[in-house]
């Protein structure tokens, strides 16, 4: 798996990616408070937020279809949920319920992707860590992030070991089992793994702090 | 399951914020008792993991589209609750930060549905099925029954928060917890087949990775193992008497429709082509008792399914095999 994979556009050097990350994780925190606190009645202060908010990504130059790839992937449960359930009680009390539940959606998700767009995730872990997440959360966060591209890639090597020696479907319950070993396997290989690294750790006089260069 | 902003009030994630933030903090302080060292990268393997498995899909039988795992209990089985719980929380951080699967906010209800109720509520049903059962039969039977009533109970508890945020709006809670009480009993047999199958596959390969409490752990999960299996019952059974149970809001909605009947009835028939109703198949003259009945008798039929699977694996992998695993392993 590519590194860009999990966080695309973070790396980039404009002046949102220079910005300090504790005001940056505030900025966010603060927009996705407003999108859920301002009543929606007050419809005209979330178009301003969604205007900062799209003004904010394009001086950070994350692409639009990129931003509606995303939003699009969300979307469907978050609608599903906003105009299915209130739906049976006609449409017309139902809809700015559903249409609250739409927009701050839309709005904190933008807020997010700024932020995880814009700070790579080793300095965004270092400033939640600044901000009071505890040592501990954030070594294990670290400890995570490093070795999802490790497993990741062992998964595809697997799958790529099975389809190579798999030529038909042979009905879903087969389909079933196999994947259900596979992940047991992965699940055996990531625990020894996760074993030596702990020795390797402990032979290089790990003290249950991670250190990170600024 | 993921929560999104703006689902849920900001009072309610505050809540749920705060019993997750309780729950994680607790679990980091057993952990903490026993070696914490070790945990980080054991806890932190086991949330790639889970990660990665959450992207192998399953195939929904006879369906064009496919689920996957979601490992809360999985995670419990092999670490033991309090750092399965913990892997849980950091699974959904990731998701959240970097997938945007899951809002900011919402971030501690997340927690609260899958780490906490997945995995230390899923936790106490299977040890105190264990308790009975013992041997890897215990822990096969243990894991498939506590993983469909860990996805079941999540379910309920989104219900509740999202009734508890939505009061005022008027939605329809019963139809909420009717939705949700349908997809998650089939969603919870899917995760009890495929956490089965792999703790089976663990069981027969390298059966000593499997989570053992100490005595020290022990001592809590013999005080309040019980009381927190009861709890966790009472709300996956909630998603099926909930539709029941909620028949005099029923009535009050009824009046209140009557009252201002000719209104809505236009409103309804112009607009919105389903009427009053969920579209479920079966819907009829008579379908408010008819779905509500078929719901429950799911959870029964889920229930019994959940039971033969049980048995199932219990009668087919939970034989020793010594000599073959032996052989396994070194490859």
């Amino acid at each position: 798996m590519s590194p860009e994979f999990l966080d695309r556009f973070s790396r980039g050097n404009t002046i949102c990616h220079r910005l300090p990350v504790r005001l940056k994780i505030v900025l966010t925190l603060a927009a996705i408070l407003a999108a859920a606190l301002i009543p929606i009645s007050a419809w005209p202060v979330h178009g301003c937020l969604a205007c900062v908010l799209f003004a904010a990504h394009s001086v950070a130059e994350i692409p639009v279809a990129y931003l509606v790839r995303r939003v699009g992937f969300v979307m469907p449960l978050v609608c599903g949920l906003a105009f299915a359930v209130p739906l049976g009680d006609g449409l017309a009390n139902a809809l700015p319920a559903a249409a609250a539940i739409a927009v701050r959606s839309v709005l904190s998700l933008l807020a997010g992707l700024w932020l995880v767009n814009v700070t790579p995730f080793d300095r965004l872990l270092a400033g939640l860590q600044r901000c009071g997440m505890p040592r501990g959360i954030a070594a294990m966060l670290a400890f995570m992030y490093r070795y999802t591209f490790v497993v990741f890639d062992e998964l595809a090597k697997m799958r790529a070991a099975r389809r190579a020696r798999t030529f038909s479907s042979r009905g879903a319950w087969r389909e079933w089992s196999a994947a259900a070993q596979l992940l047991g396997r992965l699940l055996i290989r990531s625990l020894d793994r996760a074993e030596r690294i702990h020795s390797a750790m402990c032979a290089r006089g790990w003290d249950g702090r991670i250190r990170a260069l600024e | 399951m993921h929560i999104a902003d703006g689902i849920l009030s900001t009072d309610v994630c505050v809540a749920a914020g705060a019993a997750a933030g309780g729950a994680l903090a607790l679990s980091w302080r057993n952990l903490a008792a026993t070696a914490r060292l070790r945990t980080v990268p054991l806890t932190g393997m086991m949330a790639s993991l889970v990660f990665a498995a959450q992207m192998v899909n399953f195939p929904l039988f006879g369906l064009p589209a496919s689920g996957h795992i979601l490992g809360g209990l999985l995670a419990a089985v092999m670490l033991g609750p309090w750092a399965g719980c913990l892997a849980l929380a950091l699974v959904l951080f990731v998701q959240m930060a970097l997938f945007s699967d899951g809002g900011w906010l919402a971030y501690g209800a997340n927690v609260l549905n899958m780490g906490v109720v997945g995995s230390l509520g899923g936790y106490v049903v299977y040890a105190s099925i264990r308790r009975f059962v013992g041997g890897p039969r215990g822990v096969l039977v243990g894991s498939v029954i506590a993983a469909w009533v860990s996805v079941l109970a999540g379910a309920s508890l989104f219900c509740i928060e999202f009734a508890a945020s939505h009061l005022a709006d008027g939605f329809n809670m019963p139809r909420v917890f009717l939705l949700m009480a349908a997809y998650h009993s089939l969603i919870g047999v899917g995760e009890a087949l495929i956490t089965g199958m792999i703790v089976s596959c663990v069981l027969t390969q390298r059966p000593e990775l499997i989570y053992a409490p100490d005595d020290s752990s022990a001592s809590w999960l013999g005080a309040g193992r019980f009381a927190g299996a009861g709890l966790v019952l009472a709300l996956a059974v909630a998603a099926f008497l909930a539709p029941f149970a909620s028949d005099a809001a029923d009535g009050l909605e009824t009046v209140a429709q009557a009252a201002q009947f000719d209104q809505l009835a236009q409103e309804s028939s112009g607009l919105n082509p389903f009427g009053y109703s969920v579209p479920l198949p079966w819907s009829g003259d008579r379908a408010g008792f008819w779905s509500k009945a078929s719901i429950s008798l799911a959870g029964v039929l889920g229930t019994l399914v959940v039971f033969v699977m049980a048995h199932l694996f219990a009668r087919l992998f939970a034989k020793p095999r010594g000599a073959a695993a032996e052989g396994n392993h070194v490859a």
